[in-house]
């Protein structure tokens, strides 16, 4: 049996891709879509304005250092991120102004306002001393934020494209028996076997056979495929190319949301370049086989991450599941055998070909092989996109890696896998991580996304929300989904808004079980998740508003009402400053008040209190 | 036929551009959706005009076209403003307050989401989850994004959009 | 296909025909399960969901619908399970609540004592389930003027903007395969009115039978016509080859519409099927079968 890599901590196998690009000194400047919020365009441009200052041309001289706008390192409330490499400096929060003092220190000591602070307040420069990224095994983002993502040279002699020579001299069964040898499992929430998927699209000989990437993403809370795509577009170009050469397919779709701007354009670039280097086209790297690849822009529909669904858009019509009583790899895109795959999942496939499937195999679990990206959000105080081992445990990914809870407020739950997915409490943060464990649990890995709640957020709203996305995103076909999710979201609304009544909760129970077995794809049938799940983990907050009328987390506004504990507060007026209708006022060495009666329960004063003064309280108990 | 050099087309008459966008694409019923997103694009949302022309091109009904331009919410049927404001409702910004947002935007402009101000300068939406979720909560207006926004920051913001397009219009 | 196989539907044995859709199989050996969005003229469209059904095989039991699930192996089958009838229980509730005008569904609701009183009436709600039966039928047998519009909870049927559809040809299939009777139209001597719009009948030219809508006889004359005049005009031989599969390949997926070579030259005057059948008939006997193909007649008829 080959040795099992579950714990974190093992040294991460891919750093330091940048040093595999060049030996000489490059600052990479993050510019995912999350950076560039944050200026970080404006800030690569000061950087390249201030080298050209101090006399470090690049055209000038070889020696200067390079300036590389690279994809989203991960960490993004600390963006934006520059990295100096080789000397392994990385600094947080920078901007244009900086740009001077960071061209200056270079060869000197690094800036040290703008390193990592870490537990004990001391100034980290080393990537890998920054407990966000020391626990990160990075395989799906390998590259990310240390290539220039429009530079093919950079994927290149980072071992780029390797794996698709290799795969040109492999047989279709050659390649397909390395993807089951790895135990590759679909990374956009279905987690189905993608070297099965791959055999049995191999299998049917009719033609034409497609390849088509899924890069709909839609979970909230997620966006890793958004980063792979930005920033390290050739990966995925590669692994569907392999997929193609595996079953067979001359045609190729990516289909991309709409809103992902900077990932249309990049990947857009990426195929373009590809093409004219000949990794694409008629004859790709001289070997005579064919692939041409299409970019289709999402529509604005979550449902079309369904591959059916997807497959019905691209074919220009509306985005409708069928039933999969028989498979796609049978019959999918205007009645092909296809191969739908996530972005993540392919991303993985150059690696697993390089390296064997085995090698691949050896990491994560036996169930769930490998590594997974997950996106770390909510009420935790270190957020962004972090790859792990499958196995990881949840307290290790929210304690070790997150740094635990913002404001050390106690957990309270983490909802996992989106709109399919589950809350998991307090008493599972043990929970070793992988598909099969959050299966059981109600909860569903999903896309990766985690998003972690405080005693300041309320389940049943977070059930609530989910019902009224799925109520807005449903095809609306089959009458369990669309009637169910109507039905749903009238009493959760009732329930929030203090209508709720004795039986609601089995009434849930009811339609959420025939939801379940009845409809006709995987977004009706998981619909249920976010419900039940919290009902079964926090019944009693459920009942609390059904019977007492009273929203424990004090969020409801239907039903809540902040007051100020005239002995905790301190009158220090921030909860009047951020008071957006202004009905908080005091004065020094006075406790302040709130006018309960016009107050729109948005909780921005008790957010903005540092001792514990506002106090959320049922409405109806202060008339 | 519309001649594509000719100045004309640059305030030439819906028709016309929409042709312009139509003649990029094969006539096959596959190219529907991204006809209608590219018309969206120009106009801002889909004239009533574009409908049978697209027809013509692609042989699909217009009943079946008009399903496409409801069910697909990258596409309207109603003008949007000059200016369009998106607040992400994905999780993370739903916790962190995108219904306050929601609300002040609402006090701010007088309108609710997909609605579009009476002068036409902005609209709003509720959008899906856009994947800056470190940044929650997050505002879009146009391509700009606006990350952590507070209810109190937004009066300002809006201003200088408002004052923006104001400014730069003696062309 | 043609594989005989026998499964067992609630413990009877029932042969049928590998590739075979399971709700058609219990049907013709007499069991009844319910369904609302199924019918005989058009494929099967799984959304009531009704029909549901418990399959076991190879030691697996999943819910299927079962009319368009296809039988591809010995199959064990139970439509009345707890689970079952529980479930088409709460479907026909949640449908009692969409569409609470329509008879048939509190009938059936009354009859299933589903009834879930704290589930809420849709505004507006009439006798539609939103099946989508009338919409692939317009495809099928007439334009695509009708069609799902919207999505999610918001979804209903419509034509576009809500108006009178310039493509309806007034051909009532969408009225006759609606399993409530939400589409109505009024007749009278002269015509039909329908969505909105008013359709004259046109008469046979030999017998003087009104057997349709002028306008649904020139749009299948014209349809006709240019097929056979020419194969793959506005068709999509490559990619839209497959489009075919699903919700039918109806004129409009093929590109018909979109070209209509002559409009002037429409054929002869309008012969009601059974006239048209008969002059066909006499003709290709004349001609001592010179024409093996109906529709190369068809166009000598028509003076090409």
């Amino acid at each position: 049996m080959s040795e099992r890599t579950t714990v974190c901590g093992t040294p991460p196998t891919a750093f330091g891709a940048a040093t595999a690009v060049t030996p000489r000194r490059c600052l990479l400047v993050c510019c995912g879509t999350g950076c560039r919020a944050n200026n970080a365009m404006g800030l690569a441009d000061a950087l390249e304005a201030a080298a050209r200052d101090a006399g470090l041309d690049v055209t000038v001289s070889s020696d200067a250092p390079q300036i590389k706008r690279t994809g989203c390192n991960g960490f993004c409330e600390n963006g934006p991120i520059v990295k100096v490499h080789p000397d392994d400096i990385s600094y947080y929060k920078v901007k244009p102004e900086d740009a001077e003092p960071i061209i200056a220190s270079l060869g000197n000591e690094p800036v040290a306002r703008l390193l990592y602070r870490g537990e004990m307040r001391q100034r980290l420069t080393r990537q890998i001393d920054n407990p966000f990224y020391a626990h990160q095994q990075k395989l799906a983002l390998r590259n990310i934020g240390e290539i220039d993502p429009l530079v093919i040279a950079d994927y290149v002699a980072a071992g780029g494209y390797q794996a698709l020579k290799k795969a040109l001299q492999m047989s279709s069964e050659q390649i397909v028996e390395e993807v089951i040898a790895s135990g590759l499992r679909g990374r956009g929430g279905a987690g189905f076997p993608t070297g099965i998927k791959w055999q049995t699209a191999a299998g049917y000989p009719a033609k034409p056979k497609y390849v088509i990437c899924n890069g709909d993403e839609g979970d909230p809370g997620a966006f890793m495929d958004r980063s792979i795509l930005e920033g390290d577009p050739h990966s995925v170009i590669e692994g569907l190319t392999i997929a193609a050469l595996a079953i067979q397919a001359e045609q190729g779709f990516l289909y991309i949301r709409d809103e992902y701007g900077l990932a249309l354009s990049n990947i857009a670039a990426a195929i373009a370049v590809a093409e004219a280097d000949g990794y694409l086209g008629d004859d790709i790297c001289g070997s005579g086989r064919k692939l041409r690849l299409e970019i289709v822009r999402g529509g604005g529909a979550f449902v079309c991450g369904e591959s059916t669904a997807l497959m019905a858009s691209i074919e220009g019509r509306v985005g409708e599941p069928r039933a999969k009583y028989v498979r796609s790899a049978e019959k999918g895109l205007w009645g092909q055998p296809t191969v739908l795959n996530n972005v993540e999942t392919l991303a993985n496939i150059p690696y697993i070909i390089l390296n064997g499937g085995a090698e691949f195999a050896k990491i994560g679990t036996a169930g769930s092989t490998g590594t997974k990206v997950f996106s770390l959000v909510g009420k935790v105080n270190r957020t962004g996109l972090i790859e792990v081992p499958m196995g990881a445990s949840l307290r290790h990914m929210i304690y070790d890696i997150g740094g635990g809870i913002k404001r050390d407020r106690p957990f309270k739950a983490v909802q996992t896998g989106g709109p399919s997915g589950g809350c998991i409490p307090e008493g599972q943060l043990d929970l070793a991580v992988d598909f099969d464990t959050l299966d059981a649990e109600g909860a569903m890995m999903g896309s990766g996304g985690m998003i972690v709640m405080d005693e300041h957020d309320c389940m049943v709203e977070v059930a609530r929300y989910y019902v009224k996305l799925l109520a807005e995103e449903s095809c609306g076909k089959c009458t369990p989904c669309r009637e169910g999710l109507r039905q749903m979201l009238g009493i959760l609304t009732d329930i929030t808004e203090g209508r709720g009544q004795v039986g609601d909760i089995e009434l849930l129970e009811r339609i959420c079980a025939t939801m379940t077995a009845a409809s006709l794809c995987a977004l009706g049938k998981t619909a249920a998740n976010p419900v039940l799940s919290t009902i079964r983990h926090f019944r009693d907050e459920y009942q609390a508003h059904i019977r007492d009328r009273s929203c424990p987390a004090g969020v409801c506004p239907a039903l809540t009402v902040y007051v100020i504990d005239a002995e905790k507060c301190t009158s220090c007026g921030a909860c009047s400053r951020a008071c957006p209708v202004g009905i908080v006022s005091g004065e020094k060495k006075v406790p302040y008040s709130i006018q309960s009666e016009k107050c729109i329960a948005c909780g921005s004063c008790r957010d903005a209190c540092r001792f514990d003064a506002v106090i959320a309280m049922r409405k109806e108990e202060v008339a | 036929m519309v001649d594509e050099n000719s100045k004309a087309t640059e305030t030439g008459s819906v028709a016309e551009g929409i042709h312009r966008i139509i003649l990029k694409y094969p006539g096959q019923r596959r190219y529907s959706l991204a006809i209608l997103q590219d018309v969206q694009k120009e106009f801002k949302y889909i004239p009533e005009e574009a409908i049978p022309l697209i027809k013509r091109h692609v042989g699909v009904s217009e009943g079946q076209l008009y399903a496409l331009a409801t069910f697909y919410k990258a596409l309207s049927l109603t003008p949007k403003g000059q200016h369009i404001i998106k607040l992400c409702d994905g999780t993370a910004c739903h916790l962190r307050g995108t219904n306050n947002l929601l609300g002040e935007l609402g006090r701010t402009l007088g309108i609710a989401a997909d609605e579009r101000t009476v002068d036409g300068k902005f609209s709003l939406e509720l959008v899906n989850c856009v994947g800056s979720c470190a940044l929650a909560p997050v505002m879009i207006v146009d391509d700009d994004y606006h990350g952590k926004v507070t209810m109190g920051q937004l009066p300002q913001v809006i201003e200088e959009y408002r004052d923006e397009q104001e400014g730069g219009s003696d062309e | 296909m043609g594989e005989k196989l026998i499964i067992s539907i609630d413990g009877k044995a029932c042969a049928c025909e590998k590739g075979e859709y399971l709700l058609q199989v219990a049907r013709r050996n007499g069991i009844f399960i319910p369904s609302l969005c199924n019918h005989e003229g058009l494929e099967g469209l799984g959304a009531c969901r009704l029909c549901i059904v418990e399959v076991t095989r190879g030691g697996r039991t999943q819910t299927v619908v079962s009319c368009i699930y296809p039988v591809e192996a010995e199959i064990e089958v139970q439509t009345q399970t707890n689970s079952i009838v529980e479930q088409r229980s709460v479907i026909v509730a949640l449908l009692a609540r969409l569409a609470p005008q329509s008879q048939t569904i509190a009938q059936m609701a009354k009859f299933m004592g589903a009834d879930l009183p704290r589930l809420a009436e849709r505004p507006g709600g009439d006798k539609c389930i939103l099946c989508g039966l009338c919409v692939v039928a317009c495809e099928q047998v007439g334009t695509g003027a009708i069609a799902k519009v919207n999505r999610g909870v918001e979804k209903e049927i419509a034509t576009p903007y809500h108006r009178p559809s310039a493509e309806c040809i007034g051909c009532t299939a969408c009225a006759n395969v609606c399993p409530t009777g939400q589409i109505e139209y009024q007749q009278d001597e002269q015509g039909v009115t329908i969505w909105g719009r008013y359709f004259d009948y046109v008469a046979c030219a030999a017998c003087g039978k009104q057997f349709a809508t002028a306008a649904a006889w020139e749009f299948s004359a014209l349809s006709s016509a240019s097929e056979a005049a020419s194969v793959g005009v506005g068709a999509d031989a490559g990619a839209d080859a497959g489009a075919g599969a699903g919700a039918g390949a109806g004129a409009i997926g093929q590109g018909r519409t979109g070209v209509v070579a002559d409009a002037d030259a429409l054929p002869a005057p309008p012969l009601c099927p059974e006239c048209q059948r008969q002059q066909v008939a006499e003709w290709l006997a004349s001609s001592s079968g010179r024409y093996g193909n109906v529709r190369v007649a068809m166009k000598e008829l028509a003076g090409e």
